[in-house]
């Protein structure tokens, strides 16, 4: 019962809906696979799901979309003055599929959401979202701008907002802190998981098929 | 690795025990780690945290909503009949602030609307510890404000020779002198038009009357 991992109980990757459409048809939106917790996590009783929960809040491997000013804060805040590696905040998590929390800090531009959703929808289940900065909140100054996404929280859903432009490193810990807060007070359910998706996660067909990008070659003196 | 060691630039040392070195140094110093949660940051008094209304001070003059980059003050206020405190005196009005709100997931923090306000109703305060789960809650309406409002430093002292500041010096300032010269002798109707007889009546043109054009701007 206890076997189950914390950070990856589901992996989207795991198919729960049937067949992906071929490779050729490319351009078709595809249906991503809906996420799910274990059959232990359903089962489990209320200890073990604290020590889970306990487990999750104090590794949260974060994973920075800095698209602004003010990534400069949350570097602020990884660094040694503020450090939030004190509070179970992992930074420089190998990408993604490795992290559980994303920290959106800056600026989300509509050119930029693709992007921003598709590096969401890679990061396992259990996940967590802190929107850091009025940009990414709603828009911020440039809520009446063309280009600008109002607020990340229309592509991918928030669970923490942090205030301010930009907010000070501690204004991050306290988010984080709000977090591990929440984080102690749920229950995973895949109901509950699931219901952050509006029902469904539609991906294009290309996202899912591409293949891994080589690694660029030595050029040839 | 033995390259490396005869570099033009190494004197000799093994890379391990300078490294070794640098690491005992580091030990010996004492951490400069903030402990956020447990110690609270000391932040310079103009910090720039949250915007706190003193609400008895605010007019609802919307000054403050107007000049706002974002648009991110709501203000709503009616008007208020005071009745005249005096017999056949003027009744007064004045405004009745109904609803202050900053939206601060809009809000820049410029300090735009702080900076316009007359009558000194908004005030910087260092507070930052207001990020919420839901959006919506960043909409801090003016009872949230004010609560803000104890956390306002006091101004910064003046420089040593400077003039006191207005408002100090307004309550420390006598009165205005009354007016101890006798009091004029009450003018009587015939005076003026004695001395300065009216002119000629055919010079003086005709009061305009409202079926008549308005006069040429030459006259």
């Amino acid at each position: 019962m206890t076997t189950t991992q914390p950070t990856q109980p589901t992996q989207p990757t795991q198919p729960t809906q049937p067949t992906q459409p071929a490779p050729g048809s490319t351009s078709r939106p595809t249906p991503l696979p809906m996420p799910r917790v274990g059959p232990a996590t359903d089962l489990a009783p209320q200890p073990i799901r604290v020590v889970l929960n306990w487990g999750r809040r104090y590794s949260l491997w974060v994973f920075n979309f800095g698209l602004a000013c003010c990534a400069i804060e949350f570097i602020a805040a990884s660094m040694a003055r503020h450090d939030f590696i004190r509070l179970g905040v992992i930074p420089f998590a190998p990408g993604p599929r490795q992290a559980d929390l994303m920290v959106v800090s800056g600026t989300v531009t509509d050119k930029m959401a693709p992007a921003v959703r598709r590096l969401y929808d890679q990061m396992p289940e259990p996940k967590y979202v802190i929107s850091f900065g009025a940009c990414s909140n709603s828009g911020g100054p440039y809520w009446d701008s063309y280009s600008v996404t109002k607020g990340v929280d229309t592509i991918i859903p928030v669970d923490v907002y942090v205030p301010g432009c930009p907010p000070r490193p501690e204004s991050l810990l306290q988010g984080i802190l709000k977090l591990q807060e929440k984080i102690a007070a749920e229950t995973l359910t895949t109901k509950g998981i699931r219901a952050k998706y509006a029902g469904h996660r539609i991906a294009s067909a290309a996202e899912v098929n591409r293949p891994l990008v080589p690694p660029p070659t030595k050029a040839a003196p | 690795m033995t390259e490396e060691a005869k570099k033009p630039g190494a004197i000799g040392i093994p890379g391990i025990l300078k490294g070794l070195a640098t690491t005992a140094r580091t030990m010996a110093k004492p951490t400069h780690t903030a402990e956020y949660p447990h110690a609270q940051p000391h932040l310079p008094p103009r910090s720039r945290g949250v915007i706190a209304l003193l609400e008895e001070n605010c007019t609802s003059c919307m000054l403050c909503a107007r000049e706002c980059p974002d648009w991110c003050i709501y203000i709503d206020s009616h008007k208020e009949t005071i009745p005249a405190t005096t017999p056949g005196g003027r009744e007064r009005q004045r405004n009745v602030l109904d609803r202050f709100a900053i939206d601060f997931s809009l809000c820049m923090y410029c300090g735009i609307c702080i900076e316009v306000c007359p009558f000194d109703a908004l005030h910087w305060s260092p507070e930052f510890e207001y990020s919420e789960l839901d959006i919506r809650d960043l909409l801090h309406e003016k009872d949230r404000l004010g609560q803000w409002m104890p956390t306002v430093p006091p101004p910064s002292a003046l420089d040593e020779h400077s003039a006191e500041a207005a408002e100090i010096g307004a309550t420390t300032r006598p009165g205005r002198l009354v007016r101890t010269t006798p009091a004029r002798p009450a003018p009587t109707r015939a005076t003026p038009s004695g001395q300065e007889p009216p002119p000629a009546s055919g010079q003086e043109p005709p009061p305009p009357t409202a079926s008549e054009p308005a006069p040429e701007p030459g006259e």
